[in-house]
């Protein structure tokens, strides 16, 4: 294969694979986000009472 | 905006990352035809190079949060030591193929069992690995996180073993091109390239290291907030 070829090929899959990696964790950022200020207009609870740190369980202390 | 800032890494990395590759095509002198198999494929290390630089960030990252979390359970600690395991598998994993793209051209085989530093760095990256799956396989606890942390610990002691290699036991992947010794130059334009794709996957990695962060966070208030319509 000529070389320039065999390395555009080598990029592409490069930049789809990072392309695919940053776009997930966008759209998983973006999706949290969304269903956090749906659950907190729901419960009719302020921001601030659900950011505090959540403990892992009692043995955590 | 403070919820978008790592989203503007990440668009300004992308876009150093597509720049450096069209400046790596098109801008940059070709190598010595004489003095390699396959010149051509030479222009994989616009990328290579800077996406080991961008896994040994997140490797550190990655040592920093296993240590905030194993000695002072810091849970912020905890967050970075998952962006960090996170980011160090798309980049250390970014590096190898490259890496396998380039050997492949240039030695007529894509991987070396017997170079140093081809396996350590691939262990770094099975390291990652083995961090990003084994933890969405186990219930978050106390003891996972432990486990965790320390492995994550630990490992990094492959990263300066690593880094060092090239300069201790050159087997069959170069030495280092930059910060080398003399006989290592290279050109400006080269050099321009390089450090516009350090630039750009430097920006790439932080932009997901703190989007990261921020997930881990949104999905501890979402356990919060489940715990509210549970009634806990």
């Amino acid at each position: 294969m000529e070389d320039r070829t065999y390395l555009s090929i080598a990029y592409i899959g490069m930049i789809i694979g990072i392309g695919i990696w940053t776009w997930t964790v966008v759209s998983r950022n973006r999706r949290l986000a969304s269903r956090i200020t749906a659950m907190e207009h729901t419960l009719k609870v302020k921001h601030d009472e659900t950011e505090a740190t959540v403990p892992l369980n009692d043995d955590i202390k | 905006m403070r919820e978008r800032k790592g989203e503007l890494f990440l668009i300004a990395g992308f876009t150093g990352l597509v720049t450096t590759l069209f400046l790596a095509f098109n801008w940059v002198p070709s190598v010595n035809i004489n003095a390699f198999e396959s010149p051509e494929a030479q222009r994989i290390f616009y990328w290579h190079v800077p996406a080991a630089w961008a896994a040994f960030i997140s490797f550190s990252v990655l040592f920093a949060g296993s240590a905030m979390w194993l000695f002072k359970r810091n849970e912020l600690g905890w967050k970075l030591h998952i962006a960090g395991s996170e980011a160090g598998l798309a980049c250390g994993l970014i590096a190898v193929w490259s890496g396998c793209i380039w050997g492949a051209a240039e030695w007529g085989t894509p991987w070396d069992w017997q170079d140093y530093r081809l396996n350590s760095f691939a262990l770094l990256t099975l390291l990652a690995l083995f961090l990003v799956l084994g933890r969405r396989s186990q219930p978050d606890g106390v003891e996972s996180r432990d486990t965790f942390a320390t492995f994550g610990f630990y490992g990094f002691v492959l990263v300066p073993f690593t880094y060092l290699v090239t300069r201790i036991w050159v087997i069959r992947h170069p030495g280092p091109i930059i910060a080398g010794d003399d006989a290592s130059s290279i050109s400006l334009e080269m050099r321009l390239a390089f450090y516009v794709g350090v630039i750009s996957f430097t920006l790439m990695v932080i932009g997901h290291i703190i989007t990261s962060v921020q997930i881990t966070r949104f999905e501890q208030r979402i356990n919060r907030l489940q715990g509210i319509i549970d009634g806990e």
